[in-house]
């Protein structure tokens, strides 16, 4: 029988709707206070976007990898022995720790789904253009109505004597293993709509909200 | 919003010469909020409640051996699993509403390997595919209507599975007597 004749005695159905498209959804919030703690600057919208790394770390995991997953690192090197630990994902960063969670930098430019870190990252201390990195930390789950979501959330307090002007991007680093070491990957990255500046004693503060609402 | 981690299914039935009589793909219905609980355990290093497939809330924390669905052949216990249950998902959902379980008995189908393929970037999609064929040796005809992915779990104190993804099909699909239907799950992210 060809194709077509198989598609004559076969013929597409009309598609119905069965129940409800359940929706996974990630967001960002960033905010920028003064050094009295009000807020002057603000932007919030839809993560643009996971990078591959979220879905190789990912198939570490569901495919239960003993050796050899391919990752690329924060430093731009390919790990090829990567393998499924119980850090896969790890991100709730402690203070003064840039290794993982939530982080901000200085780049423009696009997200691509190769990034592999961020163009631009702020670094740690009080100097030009550092940042102080206080905990990434984290709310529960919880369903309220049809929607499940949780948040994670990074304050980046500006002690370095002049404002830090041209911030543009934000994104998650997430841990993984491999070659009997712990590594760091890109998970997801956005590029802001508009440059941040944080002034002087002021604080900037990243927030993303993963929800599935039914 | 824009929806930029999507996950795919598309089920493929074949009559007992491999000859394909059905076919259906769209986007899944879906990722269920266990999906993001295990998510949020690996990502914070923290606990919190899970409802496993067996209907009691052993927990979730972080485990290297969460979120896997690999499966051997013959395990209806992990993998993608296929039902005959028509509720609507709801996000709460813990197992599918009726699992067809492994065998070779009336309304019985055989569970084959789950394999999560490697995940492949084209343009600017990164597709992370899982298939599995379930055969119909039951002497009769069997009716899937459901499908989903049952996972690996550790709460704080005991492993359990959990039910990650579950969808109802649009079109219920008949699997003939020696025949087979091959379920496939993509998980997309976008940039």
């Amino acid at each position: 029988m060809t194709k077509g004749q198989e598609r004559k005695k076969h013929p597409k159905k009309a598609l119905k709707k069965t129940g409800r498209v359940l929706k996974p959804e990630l967001s960002y919030k960033v905010e920028v206070t003064d050094k009295d703690g009000r807020v002057i600057q603000r932007e919030e919208g839809p993560s643009r976007s996971y990078v591959r790394q979220w879905n190789e770390i990912f198939q570490l995991q569901a495919g239960a990898v003993a050796s050899g997953g391919v990752v690329k690192d924060t430093s731009g090197a390919t790990q090829t022995n990567a393998y499924r630990t119980s850090v896969c994902f790890k991100c709730d960063a402690g203070i003064g720790y840039t290794l993982n969670g939530l982080r901000v930098g200085k780049s423009s430019t696009p997200v691509s789904i190769s990034d592999y870190a961020l163009g631009s990252p702020l670094a740690e201390g009080t100097g030009t253009d550092q940042v102080e990195h206080q905990l990434t930390y984290f709310t529960g789950p919880s369903v309220v109505g049809s929607t499940l979501s949780f948040t994670m959330q990074r304050a980046f307090v500006n002690h370095s004597g002049a404002p830090i002007s041209g911030i543009q991007e934000i994104g998650v680093y997430i841990f993984f293993t491999a070659a009997m070491m712990g590594r760091v990957a890109l998970g997801f990255r956005d590029a802001l709509g508009s440059p941040f500046s944080i002034p002087d004693g002021g604080s900037i503060t990243v927030t993303y909200t993963l929800k599935v609402t039914a | 919003m824009t929806n930029l981690a999507e996950l795919w299914y598309s089920v493929t039935v074949r009559d007992q010469d491999g000859k394909v009589i059905s076919r259906e793909r769209r986007k899944s219905r879906s990722m269920l909020g266990n999906w993001y609980r295990i998510l949020y355990a690996q990502m914070s290093f923290l606990s919190c409640s899970l409802v496993g497939t067996n209907g009691i809330d052993w927990g979730a924390s972080w485990n290297q051996d969460n979120w896997k669905f690999k499966a051997s052949a013959d395990e209806d216990y992990i993998g993608i699993v296929v039902g005959t249950g028509t509720t609507a998902v709801t996000i709460d959902d813990y197992k599918l509403a009726t699992q067809i379980m492994h065998g070779t008995g009336s309304g019985q189908l055989r569970y084959l390997i789950c394999t999560p393929g490697t995940p492949s970037v084209a343009g600017s999609n990164c597709d992370f595919l899982t298939s599995r064929v379930f055969l119909n040796n039951s002497g009769g005809s069997i009716m899937v209507r459901e499908s989903g992915i049952y996972c690996r779990c550790k709460g704080p104190t005991y492993y359990s599975y959990a039910c990650i993804v579950r969808d109802v099909f649009d079109t219920p699909q008949a699997v003939p007597d020696g025949g087979s239907i091959t379920i496939d799950y993509t998980l997309r992210v976008t940039a």
